[in-house]
């Protein structure tokens, strides 16, 4: 049973930074490297919003609010300010994936070393968002931390996909992804609706780093694993398809768990890394090609 | 007044010019048809109108409105702002949204938010004119024939609340009575005083159902429609044509 729910608690927290680089991708062709800054960013926010509070004594509820509000507020910011550098700017020149790409792959770097002038090397913890107990469920403990992540995560999840099937803005955003030339002829601006999508992706992935900081720290380099394994489940995924990222986030949250459990802690990598290559071997349009039936 | 007038409009993409200072003036209330063989820049000039080319030059004014200009990259930054000004484009390769609905991709067409409360009513008027459209509206876009999909297309246009309305070839590619039907529906739907210009290989599909020709060569509109096809109209000939002259633009 911890295996299962140590599988969700890594399904749920990639998924959701996935999710962000897939959405990114398909609706504004930017592969965003610097999804690993936006993700500490949120992170460093919550941190100060977290040192604001206990000098005003402020804990409870709205604390646990506030934090989660504070992480996905920062990485929102974060996300709309690379749109500013690495989207806006460069967004109908040549070229456009590969300058976006490196001049992501750039903040990124860039980030890294901001964040150590300012908050230095050491890893700063946050205060605990669900209490500090365990809970009981079918004969076997998990803190409330995760699980709380987990249901947080989950919920979020599940409002974003729902917003996003049934809201005009929505609407647009999937119109976008699907045909550029139709979306920019029923008058839907890609970079008005691509600095949205940042904002959303930033976001969900802010959202991801405050939630994981109940288990790790925040530190500089944070952000670096989740970028990672984001990366490679929004390409298992198949780039672009909904479903097919949370499937991909599922199977390599359950591979990492038990690789963790009954091989080792430093397989983890081969392991993930070996189930996408087998997966782009076979199917080339990722797990979302099996899951929707659509021509181009 | 002249709903669209455009004067000494050049455009293309990259190095190659497309069209060569066209001027032309459509009035309210009427349905012109622009024919030409593929190449000759009939999708470049529906194009140029939205902003949807590489670059371009000369006035098109709208409803008294500048909507053109110089303009040597941003292909398609303007389009959306264009758009909502009350101009639709139903694009050639129709540019659906494969994974939405048949119904999604219509309500996408009156996206704007006045024309997004009234989508149901509007969708019902778009289904009177492309009834084989009612028994797919939850069916996926992405699964349906050519046809079909071309409906799907020119309805999504006509959901707009539009004072222009472009269809560019609403023929291509599909079968002689599917064509027919889609262009006699088309000519058909009452415009009030907006406009609409059909650009169109098939001159006898547009023959007395719009209020003017006019023909495309070259990149140059010419009142003389036979000089823009050539005189040879056979649709073989002029598929053969229009391959020698490469890529459609």
């Amino acid at each position: 049973m911890d295996v299962v729910f140590s599988a969700l608690l890594l399904a749920s927290m990639y998924g959701l930074v996935a999710i962000g680089i897939s959405f990114t991708w398909a609706s504004i062709g930017m592969l965003n490297l610097a999804q690993g800054f936006i993700f500490t960013a949120g992170g460093y926010t919550a941190f100060l919003f977290a040192e604001i509070a206990s000098t005003y004594g402020l804990e409870g509820v709205a604390l646990s609010v506030g934090l989660i509000v504070a992480g996905m507020l920062g990485s929102a910011v974060a996300g709309l300010a690379v749109g500013a550098v690495a989207f806006l700017p460069l967004q109908d020149r040549d070229n456009f994936r590969t300058r976006s790409l490196i001049a992501t792959l750039a903040i990124s770097l860039i980030g890294t070393q901001v964040w150590l002038i300012f908050f230095g090397p050491q890893n700063k913890p946050l205060p605990p968002i669900f209490g500090t107990g365990r809970t009981e469920i079918a004969g076997s403990g998990i803190g409330n931390g995760q699980l709380g992540a987990i249901v947080v995560a989950v919920l979020m999840l599940g409002a974003v996909i729902l917003w996003m099937r049934s809201s005009r803005a929505g609407l647009q955003m999937r119109a976008m992804m699907m045909n550029p030339l139709g979306a920019a002829v029923v008058g839907v601006s890609v970079r008005t609706t691509g600095m949205r999508v940042l904002a959303i992706s930033g976001a969900l992935t802010g959202l991801a780093s405050v939630l994981l900081a109940q288990t790790f720290f925040v530190s500089p380099t944070s952000g670096v694993q989740p970028l990672t394994v984001g990366l490679i489940i929004s390409l298992a995924g198949g780039l672009g398809s909904i479903p097919g990222t949370v499937a991909a986030a599922g199977l390599l949250g359950l591979a990492e768990a038990l690789t963790a459990r009954y091989l080792q802690q430093s397989l983890v990598p081969f392991v993930l890394f070996g189930i996408v290559v087998l997966i782009l071997i076979f199917r080339p349009r990722g797990l979302g090609g099996l899951l929707e039936d659509v021509r181009e | 007044m002249a709903i669209l007038e455009l004067a000494g409009v050049s455009a293309g993409y990259g190095p190659v010019r497309v069209l060569h200072d066209v001027n032309l003036s459509v009035n309210p209330g009427e349905r012109l048809g622009l024919v030409g063989l593929n190449g000759h820049g009939k999708t470049t000039l529906l194009s140029a109108i939205v902003g949807l080319t590489g670059w371009q030059d000369g006035s098109i004014i709208f409803e008294g409105r500048q909507i053109g200009g110089r303009r040597t990259h941003g292909m398609g930054r303007t389009t959306p702002n264009i758009v909502r000004q009350g101009i639709a484009l139903a694009p050639q390769g129709d540019a659906i949204f494969p994974g939405l609905t048949v119904r999604e991709n219509l309500d996408s067409g009156a996206y704007t938010r006045a024309t997004w409360r009234s989508r149901r009513s509007r969708c019902d008027h778009v289904l009177d004119v492309f009834a084989p459209l009612r028994p797919l509206l939850r069916q996926t876009a992405g699964t349906l024939s050519g046809g079909e999909r071309r409906m799907v297309s020119v309805g999504r246009a006509l959901m707009a609340d539009a004072r222009l309305y472009l269809v560019d070839e609403p023929s291509l590619g599909l079968a002689p009575k599917i064509s027919l039907g889609l262009v006699a529906a088309l000519c058909e739907i009452n415009i009030g005083d907006g406009a609409m210009i059909i650009a169109e290989q098939n001159l006898p599909l547009l023959n007395g159902r719009v209020d003017r020709v006019l023909g495309m060569h070259a990149g140059e509109l010419k009142q003389d429609v036979g000089e823009a096809l050539g005189d040879i109209p056979p649709a073989a000939e002029a598929m053969a044509q229009g391959m020698h002259h490469g890529r459609a633009l």
